[in-house]
């Protein structure tokens, strides 16, 4: 089968998803998960394929912009559609035994959620066009807000929702301008073509605008500084999701798109230097709020955000050894990153306490869960033989070969001992220590939950036990991908007495000091809250808080409720912009007169026009002016039938006539008052503002007159009209047919703005309803 | 006040409007016309039917709610495009047949759904503003 109809797959699969698991039950979750899991095993069985070359598959989907559907799977894609697949069957599994206490249609709902989100994060890791990658990337954005704010009866959540949304679509606006640059410099869209020869690119002058766009998209999806506050906000979400979108998959697009375009970026030493400042600020920051968080689950999140950072930051060192330690790091952080959020929604599943510090004396009650947890964080510690340890040397032996390597080492020794003590405490406190307060375990162990963060723990050790299982079958080839040409990768347990075996130890010494003395060090932490004006959202609530004020501040003054102030600000705005056109086209043109004869008959309708327009001027009765705009209307409509547009005239009384019934109708609703409480002075402005716009359309109009008549169209519809669209009638052909698509747009926009009015002139609603209330009251 | 000559005329009228708009909707491939101004003439019959014998009047004539007309408009259009898709791969490519000597096209399944965007539209928000009351 090919890519493009696996992806099909994926997608029938997840809309009709939702209606299985609302019927089925209890098998509605293993049967959800069917889909992934079959997923996963095609994706497995393109391990050899791939291994021999990547896997292309093209769909035209708008040939005219040069966008295609290609999908393009090799190693580094493949790996990330294996976590997908892999870990997305064991988050179904889980999300079903997570939300058995809830009715079905919000578990059929949040499946779906689930299941449309793998389907586009498969989408954007396989997609090779970049515009194609942006719409699914931006499809991830939509469905992380819509599960960040599942629980949507909580205000904290729907707040946490629309920040993600509002910082993750907005960097991708700012991916989307950085693509298109991509595209205008480079002349393709496809990934493949630009990373194969990224001169064009890379020489271009708008390569640090390039630059600056892709890397606001990749911050705010990775969640680096400064957009490293969305993630932890995000934990809202029920755990499921966090484990999957928060921590092993979404979060690592940024990382991904980065990682993809480093053999661009690799010709530019300071773009490299960029991701490892970020980077590692990011690791630092996230280490400092690690170890202050209170909730067990902002704990992961931060840790989550430190490991993003160490992505950012081996991207950004140079060597073939970093694109290995890239690929290692995404396989070891996913395979315990999402163990442990599991693991933490088990115990917050069974206890409803969310506090880290409050839990304690678990390991007799959830055994499996204790020991998950233990064999994932000893990985995420980076202590042998888990895979963890490996990908742990790797990031020290990156560093150590980089030319930045000082300060990528000495961030990497303070973050990782940060982590261990976090993996320490995380281990050990919820199950060995001792509860402070008693509290109610409402259940033991439940399979559905615990099976899968135990099968990706011990996974996991497998993998550390032994590498030559994922080496070549994955980590080569992805790494390869990335790095653009051919690497020797040892990915092995032991490489003897090493460098990075002593900074290993240094850091696994470090980490248990700091986990020994958790307790003070995490109370001293938390009463800085100076850290919190810093490293929280503060930036964001004054930016959003700012936009909001001035969204207030413009509706009063632009849009006060008053009709003319409304006429005003608009006629302003077009004399404005208009005046500005004729200035600055440089002097007038007039068109050619007397080319053509003066017909009397135009002269008298033009004198129809004008007394209709000075009548509506004069007379005091607003019924009367009405019928007068009618009658330049009707004029304006026999000047279009005189000058051979019968189409034109036919519409255009059809319009006057509606005009003039829809107006009666709101004047027939108005009270009867004096017409104007208009000061002289006002009127005088009035009269100014319309002789103004008048003088510049009339300016306008004979400017485009005068410019010559380019007749190419009109003498291409005037001949294909027949042979082509089978109609004589040449403005409806091009409006059914030539343009058909744009018609339909006109007619939706037609129908939404009716029924936008619709919906405003609903009167007597509320009123209705207050009586209603009255008479219950009564 | 409904004035008696307008109500005694409107039905003939309404019928001699509602014909015509139908008549210029469909020989607008040829000739001038078409669905948008068919639909606004359409339109006009159906308000001043509502504006001489009553909103509810004008309701019954149209037997379909405007929102409802408006919304199937939208759809008939946006399914006459589907055939093109099907075999040129290409949206509102319109497709072209002959039935008993008369040539037919998809083109006729748009033109009547704009026709009818134009007359829900047009009629949703004009039936409330004549309205006495909330409808």
């Amino acid at each position: 089968m090919d890519l493009s109809t696996i992806l099909l797959v994926a997608l029938a699969g997840s809309i009709a998803a939702p209606f299985v698991v609302a019927r089925a039950g209890a098998l509605g979750g293993p049967l959800a998960a069917a889909l992934p899991a079959a997923l996963f095993a095609w994706f497995f069985g393109q391990i050899g394929p791939v291994g021999a070359g990547p896997i292309v598959d093209v769909v035209p989907w708008v040939p005219s912009l040069g966008i295609d559907l290609t999908f393009r799977l090799d190693g580094f894609s493949l790996l990330f559609a294996l976590l997908i697949t892999g870990i997305g069957t064991l988050v179904v599994l889980y999300a079903a035994s997570y939300m058995s206490a809830k009715p079905p249609f919000a578990r059929a709902q949040f499946l779906f959620y689930i299941l449309m989100f793998m389907t586009a994060m498969l989408a954007t890791v396989t997609a090779d066009n970049l515009v194609a990658l942006f719409v699914f990337w931006e499809m991830t954005s939509l469905l992380s807000f819509l599960l960040v704010g599942f629980q949507s009866e909580d205000a904290k959540a729907r707040k946490a929702a629309l920040q993600s949304l509002l910082v993750t679509a907005g960097g991708g606006l700012a991916l989307l301008a950085g693509i298109i640059l991509i595209g205008v410099e480079a002349g393709t869209f496809s990934l493949a073509a630009i990373t194969a020869n990224p001169a064009p690119v890379l020489d271009s002058p708008l390569f640090p605008a390039i630059v600056a766009c892709v890397l606001i998209g990749a911050f705010t999806k990775s969640a680096q500084f400064p957009f490293h506050f969305w993630l932890p906000n995000a934990m809202k979400a029920p755990t499921p999701a966090s484990a999957y979108l928060h921590s092993a998959t979404m979060v690592k697009l940024g990382v991904y798109l980065l990682a993809r375009l480093d053999p661009v970026f690799a010709g530019a030493p300071w773009v490299g230097a960029t991701l490892v400042f970020f980077g590692g600020l990011t690791m630092l920051i996230a280490a400092v709020q690690a170890l202050r968080a209170i909730e067990l689950k902002a704990v992961l999140a931060y840790s989550t955000v430190a490991s993003l950072g160490t992505l950012v930051m081996l991207i950004g060192l140079d060597g073939p050894v970093s694109s290995v330690a890239v690929v290692g790091f995404i396989l070891a952080h996913a395979l315990y990153k999402a163990t442990l959020f599991f693991c933490a929604g088990i115990v917050i599943h069974a206890t409803h306490e969310t506090r880290l510090r409050a839990l304690g004396g678990l390991a007799g009650l959830l055994p499996l869960t204790a020991a998950a947890t233990v064999l994932a964080s000893f990985s995420m510690a980076g202590l042998p033989p888990f895979i963890g340890f490996i990908s742990k040397e790797y990031l020290f032996e990156a560093s150590l070969e980089a030319s930045l390597n000082t300060v990528a080492v000495a961030v990497g020794v303070i973050v990782n001992a940060v982590m261990v003590a976090i993996a320490g405490v995380l281990a050990l406190r919820p199950f060995f220590g001792r509860a402070r307060k008693p509290f109610t375990v409402e259940h033991g162990e439940r399979l559905g939950m615990t099976s899968g963060p135990l099968l990706l723990a011990v996974v996991g050790v497998t993998f550390g036990l032994v590498p030559s299982l994922v080496a070549y079958s994955l980590v080569e080839p992805a790494a390869i991908a990335i790095y653009g040409a051919h690497i020797e990768v040892s990915f092995s347990l032991w490489h003897g007495f090493t460098p990075m075996l002593a900074l290993s130890a240094l850091v696994v010494l470090l980490g248990s000091l700091l986990a020994w003395f958790w307790d003070p060090i995490h109370l001293f932490m938390r009463r800085r809250r100076a850290l919190d004006e810093v490293f929280l959202d503060r930036g964001y609530d004054l930016v959003l808080g700012r936009t909001l004020a001035l969204g207030r501040w413009s509706t009063k003054v632009l849009q006060n409720g008053d009709l003319r102030v409304y006429a005003a600000v608009v006629s302003a705005t077009v004399t404005g912009l208009l005046a500005y056109g004729l200035l600055s086209s440089g002097g007038l043109a007039l068109p050619a007169l007397g080319g053509e004869p003066l017909r009397p008959s135009l002269l008298v309708v033009c004198a129809l026009i004008a007394a209709g327009c000075l009548v509506a001027a004069a007379v005091p009765s607003l019924v009367s002016a009405i019928v007068a705009v009618g009658l330049s209307g009707y004029g304006l409509a026999l000047v279009f039938l005189l000058n051979g547009g019968p189409d034109l005239a036919l519409t255009q009384f059809s319009v006057e006539t509606l005009f003039v019934v829809i107006v009666m109708a709101v004047l027939l609703k108005m009270p009867i008052v004096a017409r104007s409480s208009r000061t002289p002075g006002e009127r005088w402005l009035d009269g100014g503002l319309s002789a103004a716009f008048a003088a510049c359309i009339l300016l306008a109009t004979l400017w485009i007159a005068a410019k010559p008549f380019n007749p190419e169209l009109t003498e291409y519809f005037a001949i294909t009209s027949v042979p082509e669209g089978f109609g004589r009638n040449v403005v409806n052909v091009i409006l059914v047919d030539f343009r058909a698509l744009d018609t339909f747009g006109e007619i939706a926009v037609v129908a939404f703005a009716a029924l936008g009015a619709w919906a405003l002139l609903r009167t007597g609603g509320p009123r209705r309803r207050a009586g209603e209330n009255a008479t219950k009251g009564a | 006040m409904p004035s008696l000559i307008l109500t005694a005329v409107v039905r003939i009228f309404f019928v001699i409007m509602l014909l015509g708009s139908l008549w210029v909707l469909l020989r607008g491939h040829n000739e001038p016309g078409g669905g948008f101004i068919g639909g606004l003439v359409g339109a006009a019959g159906f308000s001043v039917l509502a504006l001489a014998l009553g909103v509810e009047a004008a309701r019954r004539a149209l037997v379909l709610h405007p929102v409802v007309l408006m919304g199937a408009g939208l759809g008939i259009a946006f399914l006459s495009g589907v055939p093109g898709i099907v075999t040129d791969a290409s949206f509102l490519t319109h497709q072209w047949g002959e039935l008993a000597g008369l040539k037919l096209g998809t083109t006729i399944a748009f033109d009547v759904g704009v026709y009818m965007v134009v007359v829900g539209g047009v009629l949703s928000f004009m039936f409330r503003l004549y309205a006495e009351d909330a409808a």
